[in-house]
């Protein structure tokens, strides 16, 4: 296996995909606000769906439309994105649940910071 | 009366009713409770009929609007999932009549039907998981079932819910999207996403590509290992069911995280193959976790001092066992696994169910405060006690013979060191499960005069408490009511993934 520039250049989405991924997955492990951290959860699920798409994409192809008048032509992979769809609901759907926890937490404690609220949380227990 | 439709129409009911719910808010009451509880009765019936079908002709694949597997969704319907179904069905029905009276005073009233459409959208995923052939599906169906379990929790108000309902969306975000990656890897490899499909691709090819169905495999494990709280991802389990209420508690100790453990088992056994599985070397590291999670468990539940917050440590300690089962890659432990995922069900239920009596009663939640409470609650602490002795392994309970089968399970696979493990791992439990009970009925209450009371909890928790307990005592007793079916679907289960 030779790391020549066309290797990294043909699989550039997959590789910016692992990218965006440990991207997300560091942004939610290290900010202890939490709306960051939905945003790092978002990243993270961004790049699956680049990478999921790229696996569909053939270079050249076209969209699986097929029209009688200009003949065979080569398609890209539909089902990739389909999935991609009913994934992008899942993700809205978490995003959104989250956000309503987080304005409760909001309200209950007065912040949103992970740290703070566990300071909170320390004193209310000595207490 | 045997109709090859029953798995899709176990689903329809509950789907449409959950939806119908909010429908029906203004006339929640007696009526909309027997409506419930009958709708459940009715999937349980059909889950029964459905076990019997295929125990007695055979298993079947059920193709959607009668695509073939490689387009549509195809749902395998086999002993496994029938059987498991009908747990599922058993304890749900179970729970939900416990929890017609408790829920009364852990969440408003205006919020009583809200709650009940998340359960039933939560015993649907579970259910949809456990049939699903298709690895797109699993996905959708896991991700119903986590938004539903956090918001379960999520419905109680209290500050201690919040933060715990949090991590637990965080912690299953994070989880979904790592199995979304590993499908992505698989898809990738294999072009397919039908698991048998998957099987016959990878079992022709999978040395070719080791480091890649590595990957896939590793994403996958991990992601359900999050969510099936493995020992070290374990962290979000404790503070998220001791702080839910009493019936959500129960339904995710119970039967959620063994959802997520059947899915661990589709990917190791029918996905990529048990012999494959072996070659790649992930049954090795899985060893390592499941002994991990079984002792560390038990270390954690011996300093909580809230019941339900113990309760929800040895529940991480009884994953351990149920993951030494799968990690074996035997049929033997795999049967041994299946049993322990039933046993546990029961047994955890039972203590989950009788430690929220003794909060909804008392409102005592400290275990040191429980002296002498076998007196008032004679009927809870009796329920408490057969869990407790079922935990650490009495003969006679369900968790002595399902400790039975995994002892002879290592010793079957030649690792007879981990039997060591699985006897000081019941030391343990003893060693904080045995305490509550001898304090219960043992020791004098200060000020309280000793004498027989009766429960004083409603009926209906006497009733669903007490089924409950006698469920795992009768399997205990006799096992092989249970273990024929697992032993017949073993095979099948792990042969269907075996391809070549």
């Amino acid at each position: 296996m030779n790391f020549d520039l066309s290797t990294i250049a043909n699989n550039i989405n997959y590789i910016g995909a692992m990218i965006l991924f440990i991207i997300g997955l560091y942004t939610v492990l290290t900010h202890s606000n939490l709306i960051k951290k939905i945003i790092g959860i978002n990243i993270m699920e961004t790049s699956i769906f680049l990478f999921f798409v790229s696996i569909g994409y053939v270079k050249g192809a076209v969209a699986p439309i097929i029209d009688p008048s200009t003949g065979d032509k080569v398609f890209v992979n539909p089902l990739p994105a389909a999935m991609i769809l009913t994934g992008i609901v899942v993700a809205v759907s978490i995003t959104a649940f989250a956000l309503s926890i987080i304005i409760k937490i909001h309200e209950a404690y007065g912040t949103i910071d992970l740290d703070e609220i566990m300071k909170i949380r320390s004193v209310e227990e000595d207490e | 009366m045997s109709n090859i439709h029953f798995p899709v129409y176990i689903l329809m009911l509950l789907l449409i009713f959950a939806v119908t719910i909010p429908l029906q808010r203004k006339s929640y009451g007696r009526r909309f409770q027997i409506l419930m509880v009958s709708v459940l009765g009715i999937a349980w019936i059909m889950a029964l009929l459905e076990l019997l079908m295929v125990l007695w002709d055979a298993p079947y694949s059920y193709t959607f609007g009668s695509y073939p597997a490689g387009i549509g969704i195809e749902f395998l319907v086999d002993e496994f999932s029938a059987l498991m179904t009908l747990i599922v069905l058993t304890l749900s029905l179970l729970i939900i009549i416990y929890s017609l009276k408790d829920l009364e005073h852990e969440i408003e009233s205006s919020r009583m039907y809200s709650y009940y459409t998340l359960v039933f959208l939560l015993i649907f995923s579970m259910i949809g998981m456990i049939f699903t052939n298709d690895m797109f599906n699993l996905y959708v169906f896991m991700e119903i079932l986590s938004i539903t379990s956090v918001a379960i929790i999520a419905i109680k108000k209290k500050k201690d819910t919040l933060m715990a309902s949090m991590k637990y969306l965080m912690m299953g975000a994070i989880g979904s999207v790592t199995v979304l990656m590993g499908i992505a890897l698989i898809y990738m490899v294999t072009g397919q996403l039908n698991m048998s499909a998957i099987n016959e691709e990878i079992s022709a090819v999978w040395r070719l590509y080791p480091r890649n169905i590595l990957l896939a495999m590793g994403f996958m494990i991990t992601g359900f290992s999050i969510k099936a709280a493995i020992f070290p991802l374990h962290n979000w389990l404790p503070d998220a069911h001791s702080t839910a209420p009493t019936p959500s508690s129960a339904l995710l100790s119970g039967l959620v995280v063994k959802a997520y453990i059947f899915s661990i088992a589709k990917i190791m056994y029918r996905v990529v193959g048990k012999n494959i599985s072996v070659d790649i070397g992930i049954a090795d590291y899985l060893i390592i976790f499941a002994v991990l999670s079984m002792m560390m468990g038990s270390v954690f539940a011996l300093t909580q001092r809230d019941i339900k917050r113990r309760l929800a440590y040895s529940s991480v300690s009884q994953i351990g066992y149920i993951f030494l089962g799968l990690a074996l890659a035997s049929e033997m432990g795999f049967s041994a696994a299946l049993f322990h995922v039933v046993s546990h069900a029961f047994m955890k239920s039972a203590l989950f169910l009788s430690a929220g009596s003794i909060i909804y009663l008392t409102g005592k939640r400290d275990v040191k405060n429980l002296d002498g409470i076998g007196y008032e609650m004679p009927i809870t602490m009796t329920v408490f006690s057969i869990g407790v002795l079922g935990m650490i392994g009495i003969p006679g309970t369900s968790g002595f013979m399902s400790k039975w089968y995994l002892g002879l399970a290592v010793l079957d696979a030649g690792h007879p060191e981990l039997l060591i493990v699985l006897l000081l791992s019941s030391f343990l439990n003893a060693l904080y499960y045995l305490p509550i009970i001898v304090s219960a009925f043992l020791r004098e209450s200060p000020g309280r005069p000793l004498e027989m009371h009766r429960d004083g909890i409603p009926g209906t928790m006497k009733v669903s408490m007490v089924l409950v307990a006698v469920g795992s005592l009768v399997i205990g007793l006799f096992p092989h009511l249970v273990m024929d079916i697992i032993q017949q679907a073993v095979p099948t289960f792990i042969g269907s993934g075996m391809g070549l």
